[in-house]
């Protein structure tokens, strides 16, 4: 009971990790590129401003779609938190893309178009290897739970590779350099959340905040009973991202897919066959 | 008819039975304890957060540039994300002439920024019209839209576009958190013809 309410608190306070964790980012990358940077509490700051910007929405639906998108990511993160199953994890983080994308679309604005359609070529490029993950946990494992997979011994020894493919594709699903292209600023200025504003554009901002939590537990995942390692892991991806980003440029969405189906996809299916047949 | 949260005036009490009430001591009266600090903490918040709309014309937009980059770094006041879409932009910044035909393309820009926003009219052909005294440019923007603070300089430096910013900082912070109900605000738009 004691357990259930703990981890109910942490799945309430998980926005505000989140977006704490999106300031520091912001003054990390900010400190790498020799500049100052905003606060760290910027993205609080963003959330209290849009709270109170004024109602605008193209239509009902759309703002809809928008909100649907915050829920359904925040019902991940609760069935991650709460030690449920990585599969049902894995696609209720796909639901809420999916959502984001037919938000993205349902507007006449072409560059909402654009930016649902780049985010779903993104989908194509991440989700099989998650997928792959979650089948590759299970053969080590022998089951998708992620409470026995965190009381169980750590995964990085039995499966180096595909957390080395989890951090190659990790850039397209966070949406960083080199592979940014779903919410490209300078191009198709800023992806499938362009046409939100005010309060619906609030809730697609707090699901970013919540997509860095779903990904640095995914890779928690792999430090398995050994939370320190885990813990270990998280703060090195946290890095390994932030260099990445501010040392690459953006590449062509063909030369994303590309990389994702034959370096990051191969990477995973090996340690795949490895595990099935030992 | 625009959501509104909070009422700007304050309710009469109905009271109808003989109770006596208490006249508040001068300094007491007004906006509530409870409201100021809501003013307060979004002041705050809108003041660290102004996502800069740039409508860059000419020369100052490059100034722009280079206070947005490295070394003048405008993300240190909270205005790292510049955003293309006028929904979801607070400060829409003016640099560069803008010529009589471009002056409805402004307005309109304007009329689709969500309410609160901010205008700074940068350099001093966005201000007053600068050196085109001619038949083709409007002599200061201020003839279509409101403007908050006029940044002077041809071009400004990165240093005086920041002054400017930090002077809007100031505007925000202090300001009520509707200033967009109050009279004096409607009335400014309607002298511009807007609602």
């Amino acid at each position: 009971m004691q357990s259930i309410i703990i981890l109910s608190i942490l799945v309430l306070l998980a926005p505000l990790v989140g977006g704490l964790v999106y300031g520091i980012e912001r003054k990390v990358k900010a400190r790498m590129q020799n500049r100052m940077g905003p606060n760290i509490l910027q993205p609080f700051y963003d959330f209290f401003k849009l709270a109170d910007k004024r109602l605008v929405m193209v239509h009902s639906t759309h703002a809809f779609l928008g909100v649907m998108h915050f829920i359904s990511i925040w019902v991940a993160v609760a069935v991650l938190i709460f030690g449920g199953d990585l599969i049902l994890v894995i696609f209720l983080h796909l639901l809420s893309t999916a959502l984001l994308i037919m938000g993205g679309f349902s507007t006449r604005s072409i560059f909402s178009h654009l930016g649902a359609n780049r985010t779903a070529i993104s989908i194509l490029a991440y989700e099989p290897v998650l997928i792959i993950m979650a089948v590759s946990i299970y053969a080590v494992n022998g089951s998708f739970q992620i409470s026995s997979i965190i009381g169980s011994e750590p995964l990085l020894y039995k499966m180096p590779l595909t957390f080395i493919a989890l951090l190659l594709i990790l850039p397209i699903k966070l949406k960083k350099s080199p592979f940014d292209v779903a919410e490209a600023h300078q191009e198709i200025a800023g992806g499938a959340e362009i046409e939100y504003s005010g309060i619906f554009f609030e809730a697609i901002y707090t699901a970013k905040w919540l997509d860095y939590i779903f990904v640095y537990a995914l890779v928690f995942l792999f430090g398995g009973s050994n939370y320190l390692l885990g813990a270990g892991l998280v703060v090195g991806t946290f890095i390994y991202l932030n260099a990445l980003d501010n040392s690459s440029a953006r590449v062509d969405y063909r030369q994303m897919l590309k990389f994702s189906y034959f370096v990051a996809l191969p990477v995973a299916f090996i340690n795949l066959l490895i595990t099935l047949f030992n | 008819m625009r959501p509104v949260r909070f009422n700007i005036n304050a309710k009469k009490a109905n009271i109808q039975d003989a109770v006596a009430t208490v006249q508040a001591p001068p300094g007491f009266s007004g906006e509530g304890f409870f409201t100021t600090k809501m003013s307060d903490v979004v002041g705050l918040a809108r003041k660290n957060s102004m996502w800069p709309l740039p409508f860059a014309t000419s020369c100052c937009g490059i100034e722009f540039m280079a206070t947005m980059a490295s070394h003048y770094d405008l993300s240190r006041f909270g205005a790292e994300r510049v955003g293309f879409s006028p929904r979801q932009c607070d400060l829409l910044m003016v640099m560069g002439t803008i010529s009589k035909k471009m002056g409805p393309v402004l307005r309109q820009v304007y009329l689709q920024m969500a309410e609160p926003r901010w205008v700074l009219s940068v350099g001093a052909c966005a201000s007053s019209g600068g050196i085109f005294d001619t038949y083709s440019v409007l002599q200061g923007i201020d003839q279509v839209i409101p403007v908050d603070v006029y940044v002077p300089g041809c071009p400004p430096r990165p240093e005086a576009i920041i002054d400017g910013f930090m002077r809007i900082q100031d505007l925000v912070g202090q300001e009520s958190i509707r200033r967009r109900n109050s009279e004096q605000y409607k009335a400014l738009l309607n002298s511009y013809g807007i609602e």
